[in-house]
């Protein structure tokens, strides 16, 4: 029954890697009945549900498709949302391809960057991994959310936002629409990177929970907004006051 | 006759008693069971008796197709819900499940613009099952997109894709993006003004790739704007070649899994500490 903190303290390690996991939960036991049961009981309560939500839900099936009827506003499916709001933005190469190509090729990179198998199959790895992950969570959503607000109400003449605001003062659109941006969405994963080294003396994987919870929380709150706080002409207003159907009047 | 059926006592044709059989009895009910599972047809889908003790439950994973994913043995842990979750199991579930139903929407589909809506239309009204397997499909998407999403936040915060598994990741971040395409593409397909207003919502950011933008907006729309091209290239990539990208990437995704030791398990040492352990571990030994 030696759980892992013993064997830890009789084999003098001295990391604070979690050790939450028994002994006993290593042992193994057959796969029939054991784990086929579990996976029969998903598929099972998986299928209920969808059967139930098809029954009373009905999938969204508007009026033909018009071209001449311009919805206000038109959305992408909601796992595009975040992107969506990210062209309000940026400039449309950025938000439209360069970001999500980067996001999937650094996604990609994460066991490239973070290559030791030390913390392999340890929920949040050390005693450090859930409070950097609770201050990644909400030191991206404080600034996604103080980003977007001040790109939406930043008086700019006869237009808000900061690319106009910008423009305003001279600078060129390049510049407004391409390089701040940019300067936004390294600077923000790199301040958090330093933080979380500086204030936990993060080792490498600490970090890597930092960077995928910033992408992890940077997708839920763009994507939340862009679904649930975007109106017409994409301006920033309440869930309910989102015109229904979206495809405007019947 | 005999010898035919071992059935119930001493078989059921011509024997007055094995009309038994059909009336109750546990004894005799069972010997029906028996009458199935010894028959030379049944055993030779199933190799081996049911699984109840140790032999016979390594040989079902090891015999059966869908099972033989499976290692013979695992860890309690990856039995456990609150490691897994079960995840990756409900994203491939829900992939069956959207096959099922999908291959029900492609009878009464016609990947027309004329044709598309009305027989949306008509399999929502007239189609017995019709309108329940359409919004089956349309939420099991949603859900399969859910289950992939979560599954990899499962396999990141529990560091599963750390060596050996890392070019596992790698494929698995390949099924993150044909999933969203699969379920993006299919988002077009009723050509009704949300499906219309999304996909040119796409078009848009597909058409911003910075030097080809020209090219890429014309390769998804098969023109100039969205029509009858656009509808067919994205029914063909949605009905063929994107589920058959998804079950190459599963089926090399699921052996890797295999390959790559199984579900994971705690590791507390990286490699060199591993070594120098080893080493002070060997010095010790020789004194």
């Amino acid at each position: 029954m030696a759980t892992d903190a013993q064997r830890s303290q009789a084999t003098g390690q001295t990391d604070d890697l979690l050790r939450t996991v028994d002994e006993e939960e290593l042992k193994p036991v057959h796969v029939w009945p054991r784990l086929v049961s579990v996976e029969l009981i998903g598929a099972l309560v998986m299928t209920l549900l969808l059967s139930i939500m098809a029954i009373f839900v009905r999938a969204p099936f508007y009026r033909m498709a018009d071209p001449e009827l311009t919805p206000n506003p038109s959305k992408a499916p909601w796992y595009f949302l975040g992107l969506q709001e990210l062209l309000l933005h940026m400039h449309p190469a950025l938000a439209g391809v360069i970001v999500p190509g980067a996001v999937l090729v650094l996604l990609g990179a994460i066991p490239y960057i973070d290559r030791s198998k030390k913390g392999t199959g340890i929920w949040f790895y050390s005693k450090k991994g859930v409070p950097i992950t609770i201050f990644s969570a909400i030191y991206t959503t404080i600034w996604n959310l103080g980003l977007i607000f001040v790109d939406e109400w930043l008086p700019a003449g006869d237009s808000a936002g900061i690319a106009p605001w910008l423009k305003m003062h001279g600078f060129s659109d390049a510049f407004a629409e391409i390089f701040v941006p940019i300067v936004f969405m390294t600077f923000i994963p790199f301040s958090l990177w330093v933080i979380v080294r500086r204030r936990w003396q993060a080792d490498i994987r600490e970090c890597m929970i930092a960077m995928y919870t910033f992408f992890l929380a940077s997708f839920f709150v763009l994507t939340i907004i862009g679904t649930a706080f975007r109106g017409e002409g994409m301006a920033l207003v309440w869930p309910w006051e989102i015109p229904y159907p979206p495809h405007g009047k019947e | 006759m005999r010898g035919i059926g071992p059935l119930c006592g001493e078989g059921v044709i011509g024997m007055p008693h094995g009309a038994k059989v059909w009336q109750g009895g546990l004894g005799c009910e069972m010997s029906v069971w028996k009458y199935i599972t010894q028959s030379r047809f049944w055993k030779s889908i199933y190799r081996n008796p049911y699984p109840r003790d140790r032999r016979t439950r390594a040989m079902v994973v090891l015999n059966s197709l869908a099972l033989h994913l499976h290692p013979v043995r695992v860890p309690v842990r990856a039995t456990r819900i609150t490691y897994t979750w079960g995840l990756g199991g409900l994203a491939t579930w829900t992939f069956v499940l959207l096959t099922l139903t999908g291959v029900f929407l492609m009878w009464y589909y016609i990947p027309t613009t004329e044709d598309a809506y009305w027989t949306i239309v008509k399999l929502e009204t007239g189609v017995m099952f019709g309108s329940f397997l359409r919004n089956m499909h349309r939420w099991a998407a949603h859900a399969m997109v859910i289950a992939v999403i979560l599954h990899m936040t499962r396999v990141f915060y529990t560091g599963a894709y750390k060596p050996p598994r890392d070019f596992n990741w790698v494929i698995g971040v390949s099924l993150l993006l044909v999933t969203l395409l699969l379920s993006f593409s299919g988002y077009l397909l009723p050509w009704d003004q949300l499906a219309y207003w999304a996909i040119s919502v796409g078009m848009e950011m597909g058409g911003a790739t910075p030097l080809i933008g020209k090219q890429v907006r014309m390769a998804l729309l098969g023109g100039f704007e969205i029509g009858q091209q656009t509808l067919i290239r994205w029914y063909t990539l949605h009905v063929i070649f994107l589920p058959l990208s998804t079950i190459l990437l599963m089926a090399t995704h699921f052996w890797r899994v295999r390959k790559d030791g199984n579900i994971s398990t705690p590791v507390y040492e990286d490699d060199d500490e591993e070594k120098r352990r080893a080493v002070e571990r060997r010095r010790q030994a020789r004194g």
